[in-house]
């Protein structure tokens, strides 16, 4: 089942501002290793992750259709 | 439990103007169980970084979560503060120096409450929403601002 992975801030100077979609990972442990893979850059910026909206820690499932939110740190107001 | 405030939209596109806030404010003075309000206005700011100055901050947020964090910020701020009412406005998009981008209004019987929702907001937002900001130079060159 698909996921798809969205970012913003600073990340989108490493992985752009579209949408993209990666197969076959079963967690999001898996999926960053994947990302580092395809962007280098990626390894060294500091973000959290969202699943669904929804903040994780550690290597959490991913049960497929989810979104992935990479969150680099919040800078509003 | 059923709240009776629903989620609300907080983002503009663009600047926050005097108007908007002027006018913001007239709207209250139905809402004659006030006794004080707060107001705090964020304001782009003009920083200079290694000679370069910034001319401008282009916001983006994650929306739907920023709405939905905000949603659990405010009912946290109204179960804490006895307020009458709280609005919050954040700017999207390219906002100059010297434009407001941040607008949070508490109002409330007396002023303590008012100030201090206002403040515990403000702090909040800045920590919890997923906005990030866009320092634009002269040269329209960026560097991505951070919160301090």
């Amino acid at each position: 089942m698909p996921v798809q992975v969205i970012v913003f801030g600073q990340l989108t100077d490493i992985l752009g501002n579209r949408p993209i979609t990666i197969d076959g990972v079963a967690d999001t442990g898996e999926l960053v290793a994947q990302l580092n893979q395809r962007y280098p850059a990626l390894a060294n910026a500091p973000y959290i992750i969202a699943v669904d909206k929804q903040i994780v820690n550690g290597n959490t499932t991913l049960a497929g259709n989810n979104t992935v939110a990479l969150l680099p740190p919040f800078a509003g107001g | 439990m059923i709240t009776e405030r629903k989620p609300k939209n907080i983002f503009t596109q663009g600047p926050i103007t005097a108007s908007f806030i002027a006018d913001s404010i007239q709207k209250h003075d139905t809402k004659t169980n006030i006794g004080g309000h707060s107001i705090f206005l964020g304001q782009v700011r003009a920083d200079e970084i290694e000679g370069k100055k910034v001319t401008a901050i282009e916001y983006t947020a994650y929306e739907e979560m920023a709405l939905e964090k905000m949603h659990v910020i405010r009912e946290a701020i109204f179960a804490k503060y006895p307020l009458v009412c709280m609005h919050v406005h954040h700017s999207l998009g390219r906002i100059r120096a010297g434009e407001i981008c941040l607008f949070v209004f508490t109002s409330s019987a007396h002023r303590k409450a008012a100030i201090d929702a206002c403040t515990e907001t403000v702090e909040r937002l800045k920590a919890e929403l997923p906005i990030w900001g866009k320092e634009i130079f002269v040269d329209e060159s960026h560097q991505w601002k951070e919160n301090k």
